[in-house]
């Protein structure tokens, strides 16, 4: 039983950080923007392609092995730098003054460019980028053997949230975004430079997706659809913990990464009846997620 | 000097400002005085950009800014302290107050700090609290304080006194009567004109969208 535990603990922890990368980004670019991001889904594969890319073209020289890594977290700013700005300006800001439906349609209709997209770059067949996976080698928790590699998602997701969390509240670019997130049109009333914060803050949200990417590339067969899959599983984090809230996104992210592993070793035919269970659940009783706030009123 | 000409916003169908003419000279306050609906509220946010101008001009020293955005207004140097405050609540007073000289990248941030802290000594002593955890009349102060982080040549203030008790008003009072002294242009709407009499030169009756031609000259002051 111990055992069993054990194992349930780390993976829902393996399992909890690699949400946790992805649905950061979404998560801060609801708070600033007020966009569901569909296409947040295509930033992820996209840092995916990247990464095994680049993991590629590095194995084919005579560098020092461990240099491999830094592909990674180049491959999730380059597309932050690239992607990011040209989204934000060239599509989302026509968007802000809509409905919320047509801002879904127009990231969705995005997220179906950029999936045919990477298929006419890097065609249809799985690439694989292994080299970060298996260059650490193995340790065992208990009686189960983890890839080390793992340990490194867990460590960088903590990291990363810890970045993000000091950024946010210990800088003033950080605290300007607060400011965005609670009250977007005082914020423009106090001078706040409101279309270059929000190219920063999308950037930051499309790095976060392409770092996720990234950082899974090594672990699968990098191919079309991944996006698809992902973007499903980044909503329901953000909506369990609560829109907008990087606490929650960590809120989120944890109980539903405990939960599937929970379910996948006691129960695996209800992995994800499981997740969409207590997704529904918490929107019933608490709709604005386990760590948002209500709306204040303004009168 | 602040001026609105014939200006014009409509929200949907309705229009909310009629025609509205208005002057503020240079170092003068005015008060703009009207019922609730009349129009107030909705030509601060006019002038600070915060609604569309559907005709009309909106004037700072001779500059139409019709066309410009807030944040832009902002940083010709209006302060604009709504009625309901809108503090940013998970940040403290003291970062809400250098919310804007951050903005901005206002390089004196710490002089104008001090200035305005001098100013208000209460908001000093809260300096580090969080505006969640402050009363509405505190609120009132810090949201007046930051108007004056951000207002280096005109101060728009919509309802200052409303909601305030006697004793916080009076502090209010003293406070913006220093603020006059500075040189600051300020327009300053309220619903009662009694509260601002002594404040301002010339208080401006506007109502239903429109201001009331002959609207009182309370006294005389240094921009008239």
């Amino acid at each position: 039983m111990l055992d069993t535990l054990v194992v349930i603990g780390t993976d829902g922890l393996i399992y909890a950080a690699w949400l946790f990368l992805i649905a950061l980004g979404l998560s801060l670019i609801y708070g600033v923007l007020r966009v569901l991001n569909i296409a947040h889904g295509s930033f992820y594969a996209l840092g995916a392609y990247a990464a095994a890319s680049l993991i590629g073209l590095y194995g084919q020289r005579d560098f020092w092995p461990y240099g491999v890594y830094l592909m990674i977290p180049l491959a999730a700013l380059a597309v932050g730098v690239v992607v990011g700005p040209l989204v934000e300006r060239g599509i989302l800001r026509w968007m802000y003054p809509r409905e919320p439906v047509y801002q879904l349609l127009a990231t969705y209709a995005l997220f179906l460019i950029l999936e045919d997209l990477t298929k006419l770059i890097w065609g249809v067949d799985p690439i694989y980028a292994y080299a970060p996976y298996t260059l650490l080698g193995d340790v065992s928790i208990g009686d189960i053997t983890y890839p080390w590699y793992s340990l490194l998602l867990i460590g960088t997701a903590v990291v990363v949230g810890i970045l993000v969390s000091v950024f946010i509240r210990r800088t003033r670019t950080g605290r300007v975004i607060v400011a965005m997130i609670e009250d977007p049109e005082m914020s423009t009333a106090l001078g706040i430079n409101v279309p270059r914060m929000s190219v920063l803050a999308f950037s930051m949200g499309t790095v976060l997706a392409g770092l996720g990417g990234a950082m899974t590339a090594p672990m699968i067969a990098v191919m079309p659809g991944m996006g698809a899959e992902v973007i499903v599983l980044a909503f329901a984090v953000i909506v369990l913990g609560g829109l907008g809230s990087l606490e929650g996104a960590a809120v989120g992210a944890l109980l539903i990464g405990f939960l599937r592993a929970a379910t996948v070793h006691l129960f695996p035919v209800l992995e994800l009846f499981v997740i969409y269970l207590v997704m529904a659940l918490v929107l019933i009783l608490r709709p604005r997620g386990l760590w948002g706030r209500a709306e204040v009123r303004r009168l | 000097m602040l001026e609105l000409q014939d200006v014009w916003v409509f929200i949907g169908a309705y229009g909310i400002l009629r025609g509205v003419t208005l002057a503020v000279p240079t170092g003068a306050a005015v008060g703009l005085v009207g019922r609730n609906g009349a129009g107030k509220t909705t030509t601060l946010r006019s002038i600070m950009g915060l609604l569309p101008v559907r005709s009309g001009q909106v004037r700072l020293d001779g500059r139409d800014v019709v066309r410009l955005r807030p944040y832009e207004r902002a940083r010709l140097g209006i302060g604009y302290m709504p009625e309901d405050r809108r503090l940013i609540g998970p940040l403290t007073v003291e970062e809400n107050i250098l919310l804007p000289a951050w903005a901005m990248g206002l390089p004196d941030a710490t002089k104008r700090l001090r200035w305005v802290y001098d100013l208000m000594p209460d908001v000093r002593a809260m300096a580090d609290r969080r505006a969640t955890w402050l009363s509405g009349g505190q609120q009132k102060m810090v949201a007046l304080a930051r108007a004056l982080m951000a207002g280096r040549r005109w101060l728009l203030l919509d309802e200052p006194f409303e909601g305030l008790a006697p004793e916080m008003a009076a502090r209010l009072a003293t406070v913006l009567a220093r603020v006059r002294e500075a040189g600051l242009t300020i327009l300053v709407a309220e619903s009662d004109p009694r509260g601002i009499a002594a404040l301002v030169d010339r208080v401006v009756t506007i109502e239903r969208g429109e201001i009331v031609p002959d609207g009182s000259a309370l006294s005389t002051g240094p921009g008239e």
